[in-house]
């Protein structure tokens, strides 16, 4: 997939024009947003916190190889087995051929952004291995062979009509679609003659934990439980950068997770997972493999990007985007979609492929206002600008204006949205009253430009004053 | 693959840097009364708690709640309280599978159990959390496959907060720690709540306070 400056725009032309979907796109993030306010809420601490998550992500960056050797010391010494991929090809094979020494023909999945980003099923099924997905929502979304719309959410998109279609051809049998609770028993029962007949259990992780080995992982379903316990082996793929080095850190991170993805002061099911079944245990995996996923990460670090490490995709940032409230997920052509994958997805698969997302933005703010790590997202999407300018990927800097401004302009609901919002986030922006536009976001350099409250970026186009 | 991991770690090297983690996160949460907190909190999140005065009250309440499930199987960690209580003479019309102890497949059982039983390791009071480790008589799919599971444990058990409970961790950790704050649910189809997708539709956990 890519998202050129075209392709997001008629992506995002058929999302807005397409009203069930905005009516739920409007909906869910409305409330995944409402939920997560009131869950900081409750703890009249939570801006210390999130200043102190933001110090020790930053400084686990800065010791990532120590980090991470230390989780690999302690791993291996509680029996599982690391394994590191340079990309998502070298991951592929990694588990493809665990699966084959195995003899795997079944693999139970639990939800996992990275092995989204590694196109993992594609691989297992070519080897000759079944996949299937466990969360509900990328269940509803395999059956259906679309990519998810949301990091949290993924089957956000559809309806219950939609769902109970796709149920009744994978049972054979009728389903009502006016009865969730059923569908969810339907799924239930489908779901749970896989997980015991899978004879490997994948999952992502949330965080790693270094002075343990452990990796953790979270889930209201139960389905994280399930792969980490039914089948005999288990395999974790996870980004180096989701690391915590001590146990008091990653309570921190766990504190802030749940309550900044969906308002929950905690996930229904934390599992830690620290090495295969013991050999007084009565039951668990008999082989735990870790794949650390490298995948372009290591590049970033040291870089103007590294801050975008510190993300523990919670999505946060996309339920309060005015761009991807409007446009949806698949319009990024990416499984990171919103703000955050506005940022990652060219850093990690190609600015020429994801040339649009830098500009799928209104600069507004409140992406970074509601990160529980506080990463500035806005400044990235602007240094990711200038680099589209600096690498030729837009003919000028003025091309770079024109190419934004038309893209946006396409639209009249997403230019109200982001106009209306600019007015409220260019504070930052403005001096003297002026909006002090970013040097590299500027044809004119040091120029001044009059404040969006006087006149619109839309009519100051129009009148060719920019 | 080695070289990969020389590949990485070198990368990662050359940016490594002296920065400071900062200071432990010292928790901001005081409860007057834990137990009532951890009810209130698993209330919440469609949780059963029950808070009973002691041990045999607490044992009082797990059969009610056997004989009001109508439950016919009931697969059991070995682990205190609850093997203190002596479950087959006290319900002897309930078939048990003790873990580690009774003959038959514990995975088969479990998946046809009614109900699940366990007892904690420790319960987190601000979240109503139960955390449960794996070991020698304690079962991941016992309290896992079954639609109902029953946690019984003292209230000495109860830790404030998630910060409370890491500051005083002992030891190495189990192959498997699971934190359980409620009964499984999802909102995956069209946001609306739905209980009891893979893991157990019903958590009940009796605490009693130790006399
Ligand atoms: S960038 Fe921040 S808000 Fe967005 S997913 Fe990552 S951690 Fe969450």
């Amino acid at each position: 997939m890519t998202a050129t400056v075209s392709e997001f725009r008629e992506r995002a032309t058929v999302a807005i024009a397409d009203v069930r979907l905005q009516t739920a796109l409007e909906g869910a993030t409305g409330r995944f947003a409402a939920s997560r306010e009131a869950a900081l809420a409750e703890l009249p601490w939570a801006d210390e916190l999130r200043d102190h998550f933001k110090a020790m992500r930053a400084a686990t960056l800065a010791n990532l190889a120590a980090h991470l050797e230390t989780f690999e010391r302690n791993a291996l010494a509680a029996g599982a087995q690391v394994h590191w991929a340079q990309d998502g090809a070298e991951a592929c094979a990694i588990v493809t051929e665990i699966a084959r020494r195995r003899g795997v023909t079944l693999a139970a999945k639990s939800k996992s952004m990275a092995t989204e980003e590694i196109h993992l099923n594609a691989a297992l099924a070519e080897a000759g291995v079944r996949p299937v997905e466990t969360d509900l929502g990328e269940w509803i979304i395999q059956l259906a062979k679309e990519p998810p719309s949301h990091i949290i959410a993924p089957a956000i998109h559809k309806t219950k009509e939609q769902v109970a279609e796709l149920f009744e051809r994978e049972s054979g049998r009728p389903q009502s679609a006016d009865d969730i609770p059923a569908l969810t028993a339907e799924a239930r029962r489908m779901l749970r003659e896989q997980f015991l007949a899978a004879g490997m259990g994948i999952s992502g992780g949330n965080v790693m934990v270094a002075e343990t080995g452990s990796v953790v992982l979270v889930t209201n379903e139960g389905n994280g439980r399930m792969v980490t316990t039914a089948p005999p082996v288990h395999v974790a793929v996870i980004g180096i950068e989701k690391i915590a080095p001590a146990w008091d850190d990653a309570a921190v991170w766990l504190s802030l997770l749940a309550r900044s993805a969906t308002g929950q002061p905690m996930s229904i099911y934390t599992t830690v997972v620290t090495g295969p079944r013991r050999e007084a245990d009565p039951d668990g995996p008999e082989e735990v493999h870790v794949v650390l996923l490298d995948n372009g990460r290591s590049h970033l670090l040291g870089s103007k990007y590294e801050e975008v490490l510190q993300c523990i995709r919670c999505g946060a940032c996309l339920n309060v985007c005015p761009v991807y409230r409007e446009a949806g997920g698949h319009a990024y052509g990416s499984p990171y979609s919103g703000p955050i994958g506005a940022v990652i997805s060219p850093l990690l698969f190609g600015l020429d492929k994801y040339a649009a997302l830098p500009h799928a933005s209104s600069l507004c703010g409140a992406c970074k206002d509601v990160c529980p790590a506080r990463i500035d997202l806005p400044r990235m999407l602007l240094e990711l600008r200038a680099d589209l300018v600096e690498q030729g990927l837009a003919p000028t800097k003025e091309g770079a204006m024109e190419k934004a401004a038309a893209f946006a302009l396409r639209y009249d609901k997403l230019w109200r949205v982001v106009t209306g919002l600019g007015r409220v986030g260019q504070r930052p922006l403005l001096k003297n009253g002026k909006l002090q536009v970013p040097d590299q976001f500027n044809p004119a350099g040091e120029r001044q430009l009059p404040s969006l409250a006087k006149k619109s970026f839309h009519d100051l186009w129009r009148d060719g004053e920019v | 693959m080695t070289q990969t991991r020389t590949n990485i770690l070198s990368r990662l090297k050359m940016q490594q840097r002296d920065t400071a983690m900062p200071p432990m996160w010292q928790t901001q949460q005081g409860f007057d009364d834990l137990a009532e907190q951890f009810v209130a909190a698993l209330t919440a999140v469609h949780g059963e708690p029950h808070l009973t005065p002691n041990l045999e009250t607490a044992a009082q309440k797990l059969g009610e709640i056997l004989t009001e499930l109508g439950a016919k199987r009931v697969v059991c960690n070995d682990e205190v309280p609850l093997s203190d209580l002596n479950l087959a003479e006290r319900w002897p019309a309930i078939q048990w599978h003790i873990v580690g102890q009774s003959t038959g497949d514990l995975r088969d059982f479990s998946a046809t159990a009614d109900a699940g039983l366990s007892s904690g390791a420790a319960a987190i009071a601000e979240t109503g959390t139960l955390v449960i480790r794996s070991g020698p008589g304690k079962s991941r799919v016992a309290t896992l496959f079954p639609p109902v599971h029953i946690a019984l444990l003292p209230t000495n058990c109860l830790t404030t907060d998630l910060f409370t409970f890491t500051a005083s961790r002992t030891g190495d950790l189990p192959a498997n720690m699971t934190f359980v704050s409620g009964p499984s649910k999802t909102a995956d189809i069209e946001q609306t709540m739905a209980i009891g997708v893979h893991g157990p539709k019903r958590f009940i956990v009796i605490l009693y306070r130790e006399t």
